[in-house]
């Protein structure tokens, strides 16, 4: 795997009003890699997924996926960063020349893109900051788009309590713009039911696949493992994104407040400087307790602070 | 323990405080949404008992701190047996500064009073706010101030020329300490603590003050000094006084008497001796001499005034009246003989009525009460204002103006009274001279001396008494005059002169009690059985000021324990977090 580079910025100041992302603003690097926030506020989940995956594509060099078989299809000239194994040595040694081998996946992947749109994802640490629901639908719906322009099936649920919008996985064209209004098709939801969502998946996931669960996580461990494990029992890739705003993070406030829980009503009153220390404690014991489980079980576990840039996030995919 | 700031406890209130605003915050919080409300019930969960014991333990802690505070400034004070760097309990304090003419005393170069003036100020400078404060100095008289006061009053005493009686000084402070209703009470007697200082009798002291007394100095200067000087027959005589070791120590010392500046004799005297002057021959008049003697280590008593008044003899008729009596024409004669009066003339006359054509007249009651008024007609006719008016009772001679006759018994006598509406003649020429009972006995009224008793062994005393001739020489040759005696005063060394109208009539010599030229100390006995006193060494002195009340002030203590106090809060606030 190639390694990512990442152009320095000098300020986001520096970018003019988005239209095209590549065309308009040849100088303006990685939007991808830009604060979530600012990015946000250039368009909507599609115009705002484009650039970032414009962005992304132009920092890699390679499929971020790969399916389960390649097949040759053309040379290109190195490229420094290419990895050394695709380079054809045949050529260098006849023509002394750099050349690598490009491939193209034979058989299609089958992705399912699961976005948790219950109540909690509603919400954000600040004013300044996307919700982790807003994060989770441009972060899908990038990852939706680069699958697609890999020509891989790519399919999206939604869920709280329950599944809220289904969108097989499907390859053809107007799948993105299908996955894109289902995302915003979906409002926010109440509780978080996830094994629910996720039984209901293995369902619509005949064939051996990608699922990619974005979600804060806010909901039984065990249970939700308990339906993850089955999936991965059933050979699907399994990856979980766990979202988290830094407010969630790190404990702050008022000398002392009353926390409830939006999708109940459960409340709690605290005092955040006596607690700060002890809950940041418990959050990365919990973060780690997810961790642990999911490498135990072969998942793919990563943890996405909601101002991390997207092209970030998805770097950790690739 | 005690409180130099009790007021301040009041402050304890503020203890409450930290638990009231613990109370006030237990008001209805804001609200928030918090997703991950799990994670944050766990923490809490987990952390409860780590959270109440922070909680008992900050609220003790700032209960403590204020506490500690308050206690501060309160000044708590805690008993100590130790006296030094430490307070004390309130004490009526008197400071006895005794700066007496022998305080003038140079003792290797400095001063006697000044060594005095400071152990006074280490007694002032140690005492408080809560104190009650005296000072007493060589006029007896007990200054009440505050510290800075009094310790600015002993930075300005100066030597003075009034005797102390420490006695009589170490009674009165103690009694004016006993008065206060306060748990300690001092009296600080700083002297040179002569011997001659100590009065008669003995200081009695109450139960419950202390008197402590500064020793003196081991060895006292041998000292002499001019304790009197009076003029006798034409010469000077001159008492020496002094301690008996000064002739040992510098011999005999040279007396010189000057006469209006010029010298005119000197003597060699040693303590103890009277030495005379032959004054040299002087025209009528006051004369005033100054005996100097040769310097020592206290100068204040080596010179003395000296005035006496240099007057022809009276004048008296050339036969005394038969009505004066034999007493009184016996000691004309012998005042004759001494030349200290003169027959044949018309100055003065002694009778049992007014002389005619002399110009003053001696009268004494007439020997049969039926004269009386025939004597008070010839009275009147004089122009005199008083008059022989009923017996008067037996009684004690008394009177200023001549001294030598105080205290004689009167047996008999007629009262004296001014004619006109009971007034005794309130002109310049009016004057009672003597008294009996608190009645005229002798009168000046105008050219007239008017006695209340006859002369005779009958009706006073004063005949058979050896103070009888000069008494009539007095009344002859002074009191017919008008003159009025030489009297002297303690004070500071010189000489005021009495006049009326153009005429000097009398003077007062000033001078320093004779008593103060012996230096020598009190035997440390002496000083405990007539003052009841501690004789301390400077040193002890300082250690027992104050050291039956020593006290500890707690407040720094307090305030460390205080330092401790928010240091240990800061932690657990910051620390336990």
């Amino acid at each position: 795997m190639t390694g990512i580079t990442i152009p320095r910025l000098s300020s986001t100041r520096d970018i003019p009003l988005f239209i095209s992302f590549r065309e308009s603003m040849p100088d303006v690097q990685r939007i991808d890699l830009l604060d979530p926030a600012e990015v946000a506020r250039f368009g909507g989940i599609e115009i705002v997924a484009r650039g970032v995956v414009e962005g992304f594509l132009s920092g890699i060099h390679r499929s971020p996926l790969r399916g389960f078989s390649v097949e040759f299809t053309e040379h290109r000239a190195y490229q420094p960063g290419d990895e050394l194994r695709y380079l054809d040595w045949k050529i260098l040694a006849r023509a002394d020349r750099l050349f690598v081998k490009q491939f193209e996946q034979e058989t299609n992947l089958r992705a399912m893109i699961l976005v948790d749109a219950s109540r909690s994802m509603a919400w954000s640490g600040a004013p300044s900051r996307l919700t982790k629901r807003a994060y989770a639908d441009r972060l899908a719906a990038a990852l939706a788009l680069i699958l697609l322009r890999q020509r891989d099936a790519t399919g999206l649920i939604t869920f709280d309590e329950v599944v809220r919008e289904v969108v097989p996985a499907r390859v053809k064209s107007g799948q993105w713009a299908r996955l894109v209004r289902g995302l915003v098709d979906t409002p926010d939801g109440q509780g978080t039911v996830a094994e629910a969502a996720l039984v209901r998946l293995t369902s619509l996931l005949a064939r051996r696949g990608l699922v990619v669960l974005v979600s804060d996580l806010l909901f039984d461990r065990e249970l939700a493992l308990t339906a993850l494990r089955y999936l991965r029992h059933r050979g699907h890739q399994v990856i979980v994104l766990h979202l988290m705003d830094p407010g969630e993070a790190e404990l702050s406030g008022p000398p002392e407040v009353r926390y409830r829980d939006p999708e109940s009503a459960a409340s709690v009153v605290v005092r955040p400087r006596e607690l700060a220390r002890a809950y940041q404690a418990t959050v990365r014991r919990e973060i780690d307790a997810w961790r642990m489980a999911c490498r135990r079980h072969g998942i793919a576990y990563y943890h996405v602070l909601t101002d991390m840039p997207f092209g970030m996030a998805l770097r950790l995919l690739a | 323990m005690t409180f130099l700031h009790p007021l301040a406890l009041v402050g304890l209130a503020a203890a409450a405080i930290p638990a009231l605003l613990h109370l006030l915050e237990r008001r209805v919080p804001p609200e928030a949404e918090f997703p991950p409300l799990r994670y944050l019930s766990e923490t809490e969960r987990q952390n409860a008992r780590r959270l109440k014991l922070r909680h008992l333990l900050l609220l003790m802690l700032r209960t403590a701190l204020i506490v500690l505070i308050v206690l501060a400034a309160a000044r708590p004070l805690f008993p100590t047996q130790s006296s030094s760097g430490s307070l004390h309990a309130p004490t009526a304090l008197a400071v006895i500064l005794d700066n007496s003419p022998s305080s003038g005393v140079v003792v290797d170069g400095r001063p006697a009073l000044e060594r005095l003036k400071g152990a006074a100020r280490g007694s002032l400078t140690r005492a408080a706010a809560s104190d009650r404060l005296w000072l007493v100095l060589a006029d007896g008289v007990a200054r009440a101030g505050t510290r800075e006061a009094l310790l600015a009053t002993v930075d300005s005493v100066s030597v003075s020329a009034r005797r102390l009686d420490l006695t009589a000084a170490v009674g009165a402070a103690t009694r004016l300490v006993d008065a206060e209703p306060l748990p300690a009470r001092e009296v600080h007697v700083v002297s040179d603590l002569q011997r001659t200082a100590l009065g008669t009798g003995r200081a009695e002291v109450p139960r419950g003050v202390r008197v402590l007394a500064l020793a003196p100095p081991s060895q006292a200067p041998a000292n002499r000094g001019v304790g009197a000087a009076r003029v006798t027959a034409g010469a000077a005589a001159i008492d020496i006084v002094g301690a008996p070791g000064a002739v040992a120590e510098h011999g005999a010392a040279s007396v010189t008497l000057r006469v209006r500046g010029r010298e005119v004799g000197r003597a060699l005297a040693v303590p103890g001796s009277t030495v005379g002057i032959a004054l040299p021959s002087l025209g009528p008049g006051w004369w005033m001499g100054e005996v100097v003697l040769d310097a020592d280590e206290l100068r204040a008593d080596d010179h003395r005034w000296l005035v006496w008044r240099v007057a022809p003899p009276a004048r008296l008729a050339a036969s005394p009246s038969p009505g004066a009596g034999p007493f009184v024409a016996a000691a004309l004669a012998v005042l004759e003989d001494a030349q200290r009066v003169h027959r044949g003339g018309t100055e003065v006359t002694i009778g049992d009525r007014p002389g005619a054509g002399t110009l003053v007249s001696v009268v004494v009651p007439p020997s049969e009460r039926a004269l009386i008024g025939q004597a008070n007609r010839a009275l009147a006719a004089r122009g005199g204002r008083w008059r022989f008016a009923a017996a008067g009772t037996p009684g004690p001679i008394a009177g200023p103006v001549l001294p030598t006759i105080a205290g004689l018994q009167v047996t008999r006598r007629y009262r004296l009274e001014a004619e006109r509406d009971g007034r005794r003649g309130t002109g310049d020429d009016t004057m009672v001279l003597a008294t009996v009972n608190g009645e005229p006995w002798l009168v000046r009224d105008g050219r007239v001396l008017l006695l209340g008793s006859r002369l005779d062994t009958g009706w006073t005393a004063l005949p058979a008494a050896p103070a009888f001739v000069p008494f009539i020489d007095a009344l002859v040759n002074r009191v017919a005059r008008g003159e009025a005696p030489i009297s002297e005063v303690e004070g500071a060394p010189r000489v005021e002169f009495l006049t009326r109208g153009a005429d000097t009539v009398g003077a007062t010599v000033y001078g320093l009690d004779p008593r103060e030229s012996d230096l020598t100390p009190a035997s440390p006995a002496l000083v405990h059985d007539v003052l009841g006193a501690e004789l301390l060494d400077e040193a002890a002195f300082v250690a027992a000021r104050f050291a039956g009340a020593g006290r500890r002030d707690g407040s720094g203590l307090l305030l460390m324990l205080a330092l401790l106090s928010a240091l240990v809060e800061l932690a657990v606030a910051t620390r336990t977090r």
